[in-house]
């Protein structure tokens, strides 16, 4: 097998050139000590103390290292940076073309990345920088890495900003130091039961799995809220009532809406069990669960919490004052009528909305780049770039040619030719490919020394017994193992290496598009391509993740459609309540559209849940809408009734996870930002959906109303 | 080549140097297992297999003579198969003084006959596992001996002799060698690579009385770190039917067996 792993990449520049002794030095001994490490196979080192440089003689051939002992001599570190000049498969490659920079290439398994590896890699790095040296590390498993620790390590320092933020949003809406503490309560403890399990099953802790406690935080508290706000209308209205009283009623009332956002919110991220990824399918089985509890704590230990601690304050309702309406509160009643009565703003409204939203989503591209997370200015997007501009790429995009079992195929001439022609197509047509590499790269270089170092000997030459003799000749007098990173034992398969300056889609895909266009000539001859590499991965990850995430998404709106026909028992209910969310979901595309945020994983996982989240306001506001419903004949008065009611819930609800998520614009990890942004948008969508259109589509719809003839 | 000459081709059982072995020091039992007498030229088939970690395998035939001409000696080898490099053919010359070899190829589609120089005798020998020191160039005093132990391998008696690198820029730290008590023929021997850590294992598989010579006709050599081996197995051998020196030039070289 042709072996393709991914490399580190450890640069060493020195500004002064690295043709000297103490540069030379640190680049041996930083190899071998790579060659050291336990994760890293010996042979998988390559560096310009590694390399073999194949040059033309007056009479022959001559293959050697380019030096074992470290030249000391002005005379050998001359010889030696000539030889390096005018070897293409090494200058540009290993050695800068500005000769101030050198790279070591470290490829390592898949499997073999821990954080340990990662600090003793950059410790080791560190270690041999001195006053002229300086040693950069990167590559796609250091991005990786860096992205695994940093994303989690801010999470870490942010969370708790946002659940003090909440906490003090949650007093001041609630007015309730006890009424806060245990909806804050019930949060912690569906968490901590959520990681109790995954530790239980023995689930390894991903880098998605600290959105788990943001999740939590942003499902919890909406039940404590709800059901706070029920009480505080109750005993402000029966301002006797014992706290027993208080507390069968604000049961009785909404444990049924409870248990319903409860089962809409867990089915949403169910609904991720679609992914093939799966540190996302464990990331929507323990959320769900952890709603689940979040239900039980809310319906069990707030009870519990009131009997104890008692009822919170009552503000008892004036009776006699004119309410301009049927609730017991002014604004309320205005807010409804005045949606109503000017029902088409909220339709004409939704629609430009939903226009808009659509033409921004045209606009909306895939980004799986890892390091387009980081900031423009940390270190390991500056090292990067760094590096990009010294040589090939970062990012690499394999092309395995595949004979099917067929040996000897990658001896034919025609065949090289193809994939010679192939790779300069690409290299000339892209800026964004550094460098490309493959058999083809060894056979020109030996024809060209085997003819007088001729530069129009550069080629493929036509006999295949050429081509065999060379390789023949090439495994005689230098490293054989090199050529096991182009082409395995029998020549029956080849891996071509495109390396490119960037990790996002556009750069992967624009090559692809290139190389694609060879796919006929090379089935002439037999041949199928397959893809690999790091920048390859990338890329089919996110189309897996996105695949799924679509999926999900279409999955969770159908089965929530059919959820909430089965709990209103009315199919119209199901209908309607699904609008805010449409619009959420819709809103959330077109923006990310318009302010050219790439989808990635983290913003389409976003996307998807926030269906199950959005669809919690409209749940509490039909429950509501029903039970005012069978005590009324006056839609008005249901609505007026709902939005006091309900409404209230649902703004205090928004404004204290709108609240704790706006914290999260200020991390210093850019995922966590979008995190924080989109939440909070959809949130918000999901909310004013909710009392707006969703009601005046209630209100036009009659449901609960039809049968009732006696309209006002 | 010396190489081929003395671990591939030929070791010797010299009779007469049983004698008194127990004082031998380690670099005595080297000194004598490197110069044992050997023919003045020899004549054989080689087949040489390569077999990769995933037990794909590469088998080259070679047809290849060796002439000792006192102070240089000279090997020119032919490839039988496989048939893409058929009639290819590579002339070495090894010299007793310090200067280093002088090799050439030949390229039947290139149909020309070029130098190639190869600044290190540690450098593998056609992709094998085996390097040209191995089969044999490596000088005495480039290690100090040290007669480790005597015991038994394979039901023959052995001395083992660890031989350590002076140069520490060498491939091997170190090599172990189990070296026949009773015609010093070598049997098997372990190569510690730069950081003492087992790399290859030589294993002397057959060895025959040709014309009165010991010779190795069958031998491997694993590479443990890469799990790679290589095989060489010695048919139709014939030593000293006078090969002429003439036999060893680009002339030659062109024109084929």
């Amino acid at each position: 097998m042709v072996s393709i792993k991914d490399g580190i990449i450890i640069a060493l520049e020195n500004k002064n050139g690295v043709f000297n002794t103490e540069t030379l030095d640190t680049l041996k001994q930083l190899t071998k000590r790579f060659k050291k490490f336990e994760e890293i196979d010996k042979d998988d080192v390559t560096s310009l103390y590694t390399a073999d440089n194949i040059i033309g003689t007056e009479d022959g051939m001559d293959v050697k290292s380019f030096y074992k002992r470290v030249p000391k001599s002005e005379e050998k570190l001359k010889q030696l940076r000539e030889n390096v000049v005018n070897n293409e498969m090494v200058f540009g490659r290993l050695v800068s073309t500005d000769e101030t920079v050198t790279v070591i290439i470290a490829e390592i398994g898949d499997d073999v990345f821990t954080q340990k590896f990662y600090n003793e890699i950059l410790e080791t790095a560190k270690a041999s920088q001195t006053d002229d040296i300086k040693v950069y590390v990167a590559g796609r498993p250091i991005v990786e890495g860096t992205m695994a620790l940093l994303g989690p390590a801010d999470m870490k320092k942010m969370v708790p900003i946002v659940i003090l933020v909440i906490f003090l949003v949650l007093f001041i809406t609630l007015r309730s130091f006890k009424g806060t503490l245990i909806t804050l309560g019930v949060v912690f403890l569906s968490t901590i039961w959520a990681f109790g399990l995954m530790a239980t099953v023995g689930i390894p802790i991903y880098a998605v799995s600290t959105m788990i406690p943001v999740m939590l935080i942003a499902i919890g508290v909406a039940d404590g809220i709800h059901l706070y706000s029920h009480l505080q209308v109750f005993i402000n209205h029966y301002p006797n009532a014992t706290k027993k009283e208080a507390t069968i009623d604000m049961i009785k009332h909404l444990w049924k809406p409870v248990v319903m956002t409860s089962v809409t919110t867990a089915v949403g991220f169910i609904s991720l069990l679609t992914s093939q990824v799966y540190p996302v399918k464990y990331f929507g089985i323990f959320t769900a669960f952890g709603v689940m509890m979040a239900m039980v704590f809310s319906l069990v230990f707030l009870p519990a919490g009131i009997m104890i601690f008692g009822l919170p304050k009552a503000k008892p309702i004036d009776k006699d004052e004119d309410k301009g309406g049927h609730s017991h509160s002014k604004l309320a009643n205005s807010f409804a009528v005045w949606i109503i009565e000017h029902k088409y703003v909220s339709i004409v409204g939704t629609a430009v909305i939903v226009i808009l939203s659509i033409i921004g989503m045209q606009k909306i591209w895939i980004n799986s780049s890892f390091l387009e997370k980081f900031e423009k200015n940390s270190e390991i997007v500056l090292t990067d770039k760094f590096i990009n501009e010294h040589f090939g790429g970062t990012s690499t995009l394999n092309l395995i040619l595949d004979a099917n079992g067929k040996k000897d195929v990658f001896k034919e001439p025609a065949v090289l030719k193809l994939v010679d022609k192939m790779q300069k197509d690409v290299d000339g047509q892209l800026q964004i490919v550094g460098n490309t590499f493959s058999l083809a790269d060894y056979i020109n270089r030996m024809n060209k020394v085997m003819n007088a170092d001729e530069e129009e000997f550069n080629t493929i030459p036509d006999s295949k017994d050429m081509i065999a003799q060379y390789l023949l000749l090439y495994e005689m007098s230098g490293d054989p193992e090199n050529l096991n990173k182009v082409v395995d034992y029998d020549y029956e398969k080849a891996n071509i290496t495109f390396q490119l300056k960037s990790d996002n889609s556009k750069a992967m895909d624009a090559s692809l598009a290139i190389i694609k266009t060879y796919k006929d000539d090379f089935h002439k001859l037999g041949i199928t391509m397959n893809y690999a590499g790091s920048g390859y991965k990338g890329l089919v990850f996110t189309d897996l993740i996105l695949e799924g995430q679509i999926m999900s998404l279409i999955l969770s709106l159908i089965i929530i459609v059919v959820l909430l026909s089965l709990m209103f028992k009315n199919t119209m209910i199901g209908l309607i309540g699904s609008v805010p969310i449409i619009i959420t979901a819709l809103i959330s595309f077109g923006v990310m559209g318009f302010l050219d945020i790439p989808l990635n994983t983290t913003t389409a996982l976003l996307s998807s849940i926030a269906i199950g989240i959005g669809i919690d306001y409209a749940v509490h506001f039909l429950e509501q809408y029903r039970h005012n419903a069978t005590t009324t004949d006056n839609r008005m008065v249901a609505a007026q009734k709902t939005m006091a009611h309900s409404g209230r819930a649902i703004i205090y609800n928004a404004i204290v996870v709108i609240a704790g998520f706006l914290v999260l614009l200020f991390s210093v990890f850019p995922p966590n930002r979008e995190l924080g942004a989109l939440v909070s948008l959809n949130m918000f969508t999901s909310f004013v959906g909710t009392l707006t259109i969703m009601l005046v589509l209630l209100y036009m719809s009659k449901v609960y109303f039809k049968k009732k003839n006696i309209e006002k | 080549m010396k190489t081929l000459k003395f671990s591939l081709i030929v070791s010797i059982l010299a009779l007469s140097m049983g004698v008194n072995a127990q004082e031998l020091t380690g670099r005595e039992i080297v000194d004598k297992a490197y110069n044992l007498p050997t023919g003045d030229d020899i004549t054989s088939t080689l087949t040489m297999t390569l077999i990769n970690k995933s037990g794909q395998s590469r088998v080259r035939k070679i047809q290849q003579y060796t002439k000792d001409l006192g102070k240089i000696e000279k090997s020119i080898m032919f490839f039988l198969s496989p048939a893409d490099v058929k009639n290819t053919s590579f002339m070495n010359w090894t010299y007793d003084s310090d200067k280093s070899d002088d090799q050439w190829i030949y390229l039947p589609a290139l149909k020309k006959v070029k130098r190639i120089s190869s600044d290190s005798k540690s450098d593998y020998f056609m992709g094998s596992d085996f390097t040209y020191d191995d089969l044999g160039d490596r000088k005495l005093d480039a290690d100090t001996h040290k007669l480790l132990r005597e015991e038994s391998t394979n039901g023959q008696e052995c001395y083992v002799v660890e031989s350590v690198s002076i140069d520490e820029d060498y491939i091997y730290s170190k090599t172990i060698t189990w070296i026949n008590k009773a015609n010093f023929v070598g049997v098997k021997k372990e190569f510690y690579d730069e950081d003492e850590e087992l790399l290859k294992i030589l294993t002397i598989k057959e060895v025959k009385e040709i014309s009165g010579f010991w010779t190795i006709t069958h031998s491997e050599m694993e590479n443990v770190q890469k799990n790679h081996k290589t095989a060489i197995e010695l048919d139709n051998i014939k030593i000293n039917t006078g090969v002429p020196a003439s036999k060893f030039s680009e002339r030659m070289m062109m024109r084929g067996m």
